[in-house]
């Protein structure tokens, strides 16, 4: 895979308002099969309305959003069914439990045998145990690690994960990394939201900075790395 | 500055940074809501009780010492004791009454049990069955004493209303200090059983009446309906020294409510739900996680209980016949779509997102809702006209088809109103708590009364239908009843294939 074939996702002049308030300001994207690309950036710069535009969410005010080859806006079912999306907040329907998120994300995805690689998930993420417990009583790391296994389940073509190490302890965090990189393993496009800039770096090979509702800068994540990349990305910040 | 209550502090000085904090709780709460609509609400409501206790003392026949307004005098006791215990089921359902402010927000904020026990009293009036009861004791109250003795009958009476509220809020805290010890919960659940029974044996035993007669209230009534007088005032005196008392007094089993584990939410929180067989159809996988968001939670499974079983007794208890039945459906889909489905799609709470972007119609989304909705309404219905219906015989054919009528038109009704509602005006909502309701207080109160004069009125109309000769004339009517409620719920449907209202609701009820 390489970024010369098609990207996978390909926004260009991005807007998102909300009433008065315009969440997205004109942000251009793109990214490959094979790729994980790490969305970076301050509270409100923009980053989550832009998961959430890819997620099939929130439809764009004005600009070009193409998912998997998909326009989000004239067919979002067909985005839904491309992408796993893990939501910036909770995620997670309180009175259901996991199995129950799992089983109806499989029905509604048509998955042919999706059990093994439920439970072999549930247990890489630790949450083997609590499988058939209601998700209201979770801790706020359970949920997040729920939430990226409910993206990763059906091992989707595009994988939007919106802070997904949250208040996640290491072994979320390591299954998390684990997922991401089985992605890129298989060919998927991944897009990692997160303002925690080392976690950023080591999940992802591509960074971009978002900065009031528009891209500033799109850099190789080595880039981002040590002292050096934290001077960068402060700069890039203010 | 100090920023909670100080171990060391008085009681007095407790009870007035209490007080004081209800206040700003209240014009925090005012800040966030709608001002236009609140106050419209409010002025509407002003209106309307201020008719209904004034305008029947004006009729023809009012504070007569025969006919119409002696016999409701005569039933008055009866209505005044009916309030309190109808106050007492309200709160103690909802764990000790409404919050000021919901639980997660307030969870920063150091507020008392006491600001909370006094904030749950301020919110019990803006409850459908708290208001139609009170609308109703006015109404009598002014019909039966007439115009002479209007004044100080109203007067004690609106002083009644405050303190059986008050009575009923330190009933329900210490009913739910008591729902919260080990076991609590089957005391609690005995406890009711055994007052349904001593109700049921004194009317099984045609002693019901008798026990009426001697119910205290009967004192009151003798002293307000008749004017001006050293026992008017007396009695006035009293009586507000008892609300003074018990309003104090409920903050005790509030602190020692608040101080114990809410058992029963946090065995829903960590119930265990054993694998079930893959759905197999699309509808029906989501109208199985639409289920378990609602019969899951708290609030709906208290709430719906006491919502079907609590007319269905009062119908047993007073003889209720099948013509008459027909009211009954509309008041319990009314109730049960104010415990969620006036905004309906906060049942996935911060789960909407993840839910917003599964392959799945919009559509369907909002059939499943739709259904569930219909079906917890029409279960609670059903239940009701079941249990009211014991002792009324064998319904004739009319009766049957006007009954059956009534429940189909007022559940179509009503989630059609729902619907469009939590479609229009969506809102974050926690139901974890059992105290949580689905929308604000001031919105509630316009829920409730539109749905209350609708479903009233379709169900007196079927009520004059149950008489009529074929029981195929109520069916007719309800067809283009239907087909009203239907055309208005498929454009809401239309609405909400709409991605940009969609994001709309979707971010106000998961994004809070």
């Amino acid at each position: 895979m390489s970024p010369t074939s098609p990207p996978l996702v390909d926004v260009r002049g991005l807007h998102v308002r909300f009433g008065e308030v315009e969440a997205v300001a004109g942000v251009d994207l793109t990214a490959y099969a094979g790729q994980s690309t790490a969305l970076l950036g301050r509270n409100g710069a923009g980053k989550s309305t832009t998961m959430r535009v890819l997620a099939g969410v929130v439809p764009p005010t004005a600009g070009t959003v193409l998912v998997a080859g998909h326009d989000v806006h004239q067919h979002p079912l067909r985005v839904k069914q491309a992408i796993g999306y893990c939501p910036d907040v909770g995620g997670l329907v309180p009175r259901a439990t996991p199995w129950e998120h799992i089983q109806l994300s499989a029905r509604l995805r048509r998955m042919p045998a999706w059990e093994d690689r439920a439970r072999d998930l549930l247990e890489r993420f630790e949450l083997g145990d609590v499988a058939h417990r209601v998700t209201a009583g979770f801790s706020h790391g359970m949920g997040r690690r729920l939430s990226v296994l409910l993206a990763a389940l059906h091992e989707p073509g595009v994988l939007l994960l919106d802070e997904p190490f949250d208040g996640v302890d290491p072994i979320g965090v390591e299954a998390t990394l684990d997922v991401v990189s089985d992605a890129r393993a298989r060919g998927a496009c991944v897009l990692v939201s997160t303002h925690l800039r080392e976690l950023a770096v080591e999940a992802c090979s591509t960074v971009s900075v978002l900065r009031g509702g528009a891209r500033v800068a799109t850099m190789a994540s080595s880039e981002m790395l040590g002292e050096e990349g934290a001077r960068a990305y402060r700069g890039l910040l203010d | 500055m100090p920023t909670a209550v100080s171990s060391t502090e008085g009681t007095v000085a407790a009870a007035r940074r209490a007080v004081a904090d209800v206040g700003h709780l209240l014009r925090f709460r005012a800040a966030h809501g709608r001002k236009g609509l609140t106050a419209a609400a409010g002025l509407t409501f002003l209106a309307l009780t201020v008719t209904i206790a004034v305008l029947p003392a004006f009729l023809p026949g009012a504070g007569d010492d025969t006919g119409g307004a002696r016999d409701l005098l005569v039933v008055l006791p009866t209505a005044l004791a009916g309030f309190v215990l109808l106050a007492v089921v309200s709160a103690s359902a909802s764990g000790g009454g409404r919050e000021l402010l919901a639980r997660d927000p307030s969870a920063i904020f150091p507020i008392s049990p006491t600001t909370d026990h006094l904030g749950a009293l301020l919110l019990a009036p803006l409850n459908i069955a708290w208001m139609l009861q009170a609308w109703a004791l006015l109404g009598v109250t002014s019909y039966a004493v007439g115009a002479a003795a209007l004044l100080p009958a109203q007067v004690f009476l609106v002083l009644w209303l405050a303190t059986g509220t008050a009575f009923a809020q330190v009933l329900a805290w210490s009913l739910e200090g008591v729902r919260r010890v080990p076991h609590g919960i089957s005391v609690v659940r005995m406890l009711t059983v055994a007052v349904f029974g001593v109700a049921l044996g004194l009317q099984v035993s045609n002693n019901l009446v008798r026990f009426f007669d001697q119910i205290p209230t009967r004192e009151l009534v003798v002293s307000m309906a008749f004017g001006f007088s050293t026992r008017w005032a007396v009695t006035v005196a009293v009586t507000t020294v008892a609300l003074v008392l018990l309003v104090a007094l409920g903050a005790v089993p509030a602190h020692i409510a608040a101080h114990r584990t809410p058992r029963d939410e946090l065995k829903v929180e960590s119930g265990h739900h054993e694998a079930r067989v893959t759905a197999t159809t699309v509808l029906g996988a989501m109208v199985r996680t639409d289920r378990a968001s609602v019969w899951r939670a708290v609030p709906m499974r208290r709430g719906v209980m006491v919502l079907a079983l609590g007319p269905a007794f009062v119908a047993l208890l007073g003889g209720l016949q099948w013509e008459t039945m027909t009211i009954l459906p509309g008041l319990v889909a009314s109730g049960g779509a104010l415990l969620y489905g006036v905004n309906a799609w906060c049942l996935d709470g911060r789960g909407a997102l993840w839910r917003e972007s599964l392959p799945v119609a919009p559509a369907t989304v909002f059939d499943a809702r739709a259904y569930v909705l219909g079906e917890f309404l029409l279960t609670a219905s059903f239940l009701t006209v079941l249990v009211a219906g014991l002792r009324a015989g064998m319904p004739d054919g009319s009766e049957l088809t006007a009954l059956l009528a009534t429940m189909v038109v007022v559940v179509v009704q009503v989630v059609g109103a729902s619907m469009r509602w939590s479609f229009q005006r969506p809102y974050a909502v926690d139901f974890r708590s059992s105290r949580a309701t689905p929308a604000p207080p001031a919105m509630m109160v316009a829920y409730s009364s539109r749905l209350a004069l609708s479903t009233t009125m379709t169900g007196v109309l079927f009520s004059l239908l149950a008489t009529a000769d074929s029981p195929l004339v109520a069916p007719l009517l309800a067809v283009p009843l239907l087909g009203w409620s239907v055309a208005r719920l498929l454009r809401v449907r239309t609405a909400w294939s709409d991605p940009f209202q969609r994001a709309r609701v979707v971010t106000a009820v998961a994004v809070a």
